[in-house]
């Protein structure tokens, strides 16, 4: 659901632009302080993937098709903060070499698929695990990038609305409706791709709480 | 609250990795050209209730309009080459962006760099 130019007037496109260079800039300074060396190049190679998921449209109903996004994905995986980095430099590439979304609303796409739908997923696998207390984490990462899809598609509803270019109620129900078909597709890849890359954690249950993770040096 | 107890984590097996770049590389490459030419969801929308057409494109600075490498009379080859130079794009800018953020210590707790005396 990349926005193209032209869809958004000129005060959604400055603010969402303010709101998106902040929200970079924050997730930059978060990832600084937590990321360790050995996650840089599955950082990069995860940010590919999304890339090349995303060139593949799949059919969904009535000769329309949806894509993944990734977002949820990136954020279960890393966390939302290196999500949003990673979901920039894609939106960014895809804008500047591939035509693929518009540049004055570049905010907008980074604030609607990179920072809601990083967010909305941790949020909604961290709420998962919590409630289910770690069981079911397919249906947990499934849950989570559906949801992740549609509020990004309802923050796309917003700005639409608040450009004049789309009254709200049908903006809403249509584009979250569309999303909710192809937040399965998501929910499917990110639920196979979590379950694949990620394990338990397997030094926390292990190890007595001595060794627990020193940070005290910086 | 950063995740101080997290259930799961994200895998060190280089095994599982090695498959993903050569899913990465293989969609991006091959699968890309079967992709639906459909409009997508957002674009749906747009085509129904006739706003599509306030689209722009604004070409000055893509190189690569619609992933089709410009110049290239084979479709398959057309698409899979730029879907192959985005990969190598997102890997480079991505690796070169974090990898000065991130700390130099490869673990926490293995201790084969720190020389405590005792």
């Amino acid at each position: 659901m990349h926005i193209p130019d032209g869809f958004l007037d000129v005060k959604s496109c400055i603010t969402t632009g303010v709101l998106g260079v902040g929200t970079v800039a924050y997730s930059l300074r978060r990832t600084k302080v937590s990321l360790a060396r050995p996650e840089v190049p599955k950082i990069a190679l995860i940010g590919a993937f999304i890339f090349a998921a995303q060139m593949l449209n799949f059919p969904i109903a009535g000769a329309t098709s949806g894509h993944f996004l990734g977002g949820a994905m990136a954020s279960i995986l890393f966390g939302p903060a290196v999500a949003v980095v990673i979901m920039s430099a894609v939106l960014i590439i895809q804008a500047l070499i591939f035509q693929d979304g518009g540049l004055t609303v570049l905010g907008a796409n980074i604030v609607c698929t990179g920072v809601i739908g990083s967010y909305v997923g941790y949020g909604v696998y961290r709420a998962g695990i919590v409630l289910l207390r770690g069981r079911a984490t397919k249906v947990v990462s499934f849950a989570a990038a559906w949801c992740s899809i549609v509020a990004a598609s309802c923050g796309v509803a917003l700005l639409l609305a608040w450009s004049g270019t789309f009254p709200l109620g049908v903006a809403l129900k249509t584009m979250a409706g569309w999303h909710s078909l192809i937040g399965i597709g998501e929910g499917l890849i990110t639920a196979m791709v979590v379950a694949y890359l990620m394990e338990r954690n397997v030094a926390f249950e292990n190890l007595p709480s001595s060794s627990k993770k020193g940070a005290s040096a910086t | 609250m950063s995740q101080q107890q997290p259930v799961e984590v994200v895998t060190n097996k280089k095994r599982r990795w090695l498959v993903m770049a050569i899913v990465t590389v293989v969609a991006a490459g091959v699968i890309s050209y079967f992709a639906s030419p459909h409009p997508d969801g957002l674009e749906r929308v747009a085509e129904n209730h006739g706003f599509i057409d306030q689209a722009k494109t604004p070409s000055w600075t893509a190189w690569i309009p619609d992933y089709e490498v410009p110049g290239i009379k084979s479709p398959i080859l057309k698409v899979g080459l730029a879907g192959v130079i985005g990969v190598a794009a997102l890997f480079g800018v991505l690796y070169a962006l974090t990898r000065p953020l991130a700390r130099r210590r490869e673990a926490d707790n293995h201790g084969k760099g720190d020389h405590h005396p005792s």
